[in-house]
């Protein structure tokens, strides 16, 4: 690996070096606070460092891209990183989570997304992909006193475990058909009239069921709720935005360059983008834990997703972006939210104890329900520009059935979004306090209102910025 | 033709003078008493601004103020903001009402910031869809005056509020996410048909809609602003949200919401899909005689004076569609100074009804009665508003109903005859309002304050409005005079301009 590998992959080599670092520093002089400050600045620097560097190369050991494209979302994991750090600041001191090993796990989580969305061959997937899936399994159970945060974790680890399974067979099928794990060729092999055509598509059939896990899509949903309901709030946010738009980040490329293969997968992904937006918004309407309800919530938000990513034209291909950043912000946020608000303890999960606080807690309350009305998709806020762009570019190909499925599932969700805002506004029980919340956790709530409301008014800039570095 | 010669963005300033007074009110939600002036303060000037553009336009036709800059580049999607007669007697009533909204409020002690921060929006929301003339620009603002609304109903409304604030929020959402589809579908066709991606109104007009496709679009537009309006088969809605909101939310609600319905069908519905358009006009006949009749009936069985006004709004409003149905310049003249004439009868009645809830606790008809003995000036001015209701010649009411049933009678007879039975079935309902609630035997002692001065500062200009519309009509039907021609000329909207600025 020469000097230009080296300074290409800068970026990544800024968060992994700054997460053993961390690790080591945090092993022999623990604490907590400077720790995760730390880690916020290291993974501020990588972003830095992706955006202001231009590399000489743009691909790096055929393996990953260090393209405008692979940068692109190195800046935007580090920054949801950084966010995450933040508002694990007071959650995880009061629950006395080791510094340094949570600072590490999240950098190392960060920068297997941003090899994930950088893959260029079958091998750059994999590798990211199982990175920051280990990760998480440890992240997801990190509160090691509650049996939720131990099913979670290994409920993760099981349904990953079959993933992984489904992956790595997928590409050993690939590689048979294609004989090569670098990206462009193997699709080219599937896209022509090759003789082992049919194992290739198989082959990418496999590799679809394992994506399916990973954003959980209905029928490989099952985990989400379980999942979600048991990790720490941050490290759900962390989950829910980072490790799904990362596995659809590198599908985007998968999804342009796959060209007639492409339709042929079109029906299956079509089903399970249907699936997923009705089925998820079925269950989410019956959920009491608030937790709970974000996770089908995810499940409809990847099945527009997915709309986007059929419809795989450039403006689909640029919806999925847009649609991946809207939903990082707001999903952050709202986890954010339910981090503030947790003590020591508990985490205010069931929406019994959301009562009033509209008026005790009215900045999070307040920031909730906006976040809660940009996952719904009313304006202004990025959630509606994000959703405009998926119907816009599906309308423009025509998937005129998908849409209206879209268009209701929307509405059936609105139902499930307002009740948290009617719980906390207009009930008449009297709040029960919860945590005032930290500084540092404000902050952070202020830089994902901030962007919500921007992302909704003015998205101009981040849309023709996502424009150029799209493939 | 007068356009702004210093170019100064008066029609942003309109829509930005109550978002930023709602920010105020957040910043001091210290001091509710702050908060309230803030409000006053930023729809009163809301109000004189627009009455200065009303003073100046005199009736000009064309556009009055013209706003236009690029706003998301990539999709093509534009800040234009335009102001024609329809939309200045449209703004003004919104201005007017806002600023009596604010003072009915006077007495909200609950999480007063909120709420008057709430009434701003709603205000910033209602101007920006009565003068966005970009389709996407519309439906935002389109979708930001619901969420005002779902709070003040959810909040501070009575009863079943609840109820009353997710029904209102899911059908009018239902309406307007079809009609975003339809907007872009047209925006895609327009594009493949020209290589000009753009949302501008007047450019999408010019878009050659096939005709399988027309209907479709048309109907998912009409389906959003039926819902609003509200037309028969879908305005159940409006009962439970109008009779549950606060008074000001009522007001609101039926002076302002109900009428950016009938103004997106006029600015939208019909210029966007022509040959479409006229072709639902009898279908369009046919439920806004059904609703007046409907509704008239059900208002008659209601035992809540709110509800029974609150029947009422879709009855007049089933006369306002007609007149648009009608497709004839007199009835549509009459239809807009109607949706005037109805946000200031009604917006007072609600504003009445409420001033008397706030002394009887109750708004039963039969729990109420001999109002005449307790509080002779209100109930003075109640009587005076439910004859203007019911169309008393010389009051408001009876000039916008006149002009509606000639109109409709010239071109349907048939369609004006039984509008005509409309107007009586009007005078039983209101009728037994008054017989209900003035006279009778007064069923308590205790002495009730008489109207105060605060109250009488609402009510006063609403009935010198209503005196003023009813008598010397005029200078409001000057400025829609042009806007009506143009509609039924079906002349594009930009032709008076030369092209597009």
């Amino acid at each position: 690996m020469s000097w230009t590998d080296l300074l290409a992959l800068l970026p990544i080599l800024i968060l992994v070096l700054g997460s053993t670092t961390l690790l080591m520093v945090g092993a022999w002089r623990p604490g907590y606070r400077p720790l995760l400050l730390a880690g916020v600045f290291t993974a501020l620097a990588a972003a830095l460092c992706a955006g202001l560097l231009h590399p000489p190369l743009g691909e790096v050991a055929r393996m990953f891209d260090t393209g405008p494209y692979g940068r692109f979302f190195t800046i935007l994991w580090s920054l949801v990183a950084a966010v995450t750090l933040l508002l694990s600041l007071r959650y995880g001191e009061e629950r006395r989570f080791p510094g340094g090993e949570y600072t590490a796990l999240v950098l190392f989580a960060c920068a297997g997304m941003a090899l994930l969305s950088s893959a260029t061959s079958l091998v750059g997937i994999f590798l990211g992909l199982e990175a920051f899936t280990l990760v998480l399994y440890i992240l997801i159970a990190f509160h090691k006193g509650t049996a939720e945060g131990a099913e979670a974790g290994l409920k993760y680890l099981v349904l990953g475990a079959v993933a992984t399974g489904f992956l790595a067979l997928g590409i050993a099928l690939i590689y048979a058909a294609s004989g090569t794990f670098h990206l462009p060729e193997a699709m080219a092999a599937v896209s022509g009239e090759g003789r082992l055509r049919a194992l290739g598509l198989v082959g990418w059939a496999m590799l679809l069921i394992a994506v399916g896990f990973k954003v959980s899509l209905v029928p490989f949903h099952l985990w989400t709720p379980d999942v979600y309901q048991g990790a720490p709030a941050p490290v759900t946010g962390l989950l829910s935005t980072g490790s799904k738009g990362a596995v659809f980040a590198a599908l985007v490329p998968l999804a342009a360059g796959l060209g007639g293969g492409w339709h042929e997968l079109a029906p299956v992904l079509w089903v399970l983008a249907a699936l997923s937006m009705l089925i998820g918004t079925l269950c989410a309407l019956a959920q009491e834990n608030i937790k709970r309800m974000l996770a089908y919530s995810s499940v409809v938000h990847m099945g527009y997703v997915l709309i986007a990513l059929l419809a795989a034209g450039a403006a689909g291909r640029s919806a999925v972006i847009f649609y991946l950043i809207a939903y990082a912000v707001v999903n952050l946020g709202a986890f954010g939210v339910i981090a503030s608000l947790a003590d020591g303890e508990t985490e205010p999960q069931d929406l019994e104890r959301w009562q009033g606080i509209g008026y005790r807690h009215p900045f999070r309350a307040g920031a909730m329900s906006l976040f809660l009305l940009s996952l719904a998709g009313i304006p202004p806020t990025a959630g509606f520009i994000g959703k405009f762009g998926i119907f816009y570019a599906a309308v423009d190909e025509g998937y005129i059935t998908l849409v209206l499925l879209g268009v209701l599932a929307s509405l059936i969700s609105l139902y499930y979004y307002l009740r948290p805002v009617i719980v906390m506004f207009m009930s008449d029980e009297e709040a029960v306090p919860l945590h005032p919340g930290g500084g540092h956790e404000h902050a952070g709530l202020v830089i994902c209102l901030a962007a919500t409301l921007l992302l909704g008014i003015l998205p101009g800039p981040l849309l023709d910025l996502i424009a150029a570095v799209v493939p | 033709m007068m356009i702004d010669p210093t170019n100064f963005p008066v029609l942003t300033l309109l829509i930005a003078i109550p978002l930023a007074g709602a920010l105020g009110c957040l910043l001091l939600h210290r001091s509710a008493a702050l908060c309230r002036w803030t409000a006053l303060t930023a729809t009163g000037a809301v109000f004189v601004l627009a009455l200065g553009m009303f003073a100046r336009a005199q009736g000009a036709g064309g556009w009055l103020a013209w706003e236009d800059c690029a706003w998301i580049g990539r999709f093509g999607i534009r800040y234009t903001l335009g102001m024609d007669g329809l939309s200045l007697l449209m703004v003004l009533l919104t201005a007017f009402l806002l600023l009596l909204s604010v003072l009915i409020s006077w007495n909200v002690s609950r999480h007063a910031p909120l709420f008057h921060a709430l009434l701003l929006v709603m205000e910033a929301g209602i101007l920006g869809v009565f003068l966005a003339l970009d389709l996407v620009l519309f439906y935002l603002f389109w979708e930001v005056m619901l969420i005002p609304m779902f709070f003040l109903i959810g909040v501070w409304g009575h009863g079943r509020r609840i109820y009353a604030a997710v029904k209102f929020f899911l059908f009018t959402l239902a309406g307007s996410l079809l009609m975003l589809l339809a907007i872009l579908a047209l925006y895609v066709l327009h594009g493949r048909q020209t290589g000009d991606y753009t949302f501008a109104l007047a450019a999408l007009q010019q878009t050659d809609v096939p005709a399988t496709l027309a209907p479709w679009l048309y109907g998912a537009f009409l389906l959003a602003f039926a819902v609003k309006v509200p037309l028969v088969p879908v305005h159940t809605w409006l009962p439970d949200a109008h009779t549950e909101a606060p008074t000001a939310g009522s007001v609101i609600l039926a002076g302002l919401l109900l009428k950016t319905g009938v103004y997106g069908l006029l600015r939208f519905g019909l210029p966007l899909f022509p040959e479409v358009a006229r072709a639902s006009l009898p279908f369009l006949a046919a439920l806004a005689l059904l609703g007046i009749f409907h509704a008239a009936w059900v208002a008659y069985c209601q035992e809540d004076a709110k509800r029974l006004i609150a029947y009422s709004s879709v009855a007049h409003l089933g006369f306002v569609i007609l007149g648009l149905a009608a497709w004839d310049a007199t009835a549509l003249q009459g239809s807009i100074l109607q949706m005037v004439n109805h946000g200031v009868t009604t917006g007072a009645l609600f504003a009445l009804v409420g001033m008397i809830d706030e002394r009887a606790g109750t708004r039963r008809i039969d729990r109420l009665g001999g109002l005449w003995a307790r509080t002779p000036v209100l109930a003075a001015l109640l009587l005076f508003f439910s004859m203007a209701s019911l169309g008393l010649p010389g009051l408001n009411n009876f000039t916008g109903e006149i002009l509606i049933l000639l109109g409709t009678f010239r071109v349907h007879p048939l369609w004006g005859g039984l509008a005509m039975a409309g107007v009586l079935f009007a005078a039983v309902y209101m009728l037994r309002l008054v017989l209900g609630v003035v006279w009778g035997r007064p069923l308590g002692e205790e002495p009730w304050r008489d109207l105060t001065a605060r109250e009488a500062l609402v009510l006063v200009p609403l009935a010198l409005m209503v005196l003023w519309l009813g008598l010397y009509p005029a200078p409001f039907l000057a400025p829609i005079a042009e806007p009506v021609r143009r509609l039924l000329a079906e002349a594009p909207l930009l032709a008076l301009k030369g092209g597009l600025p």
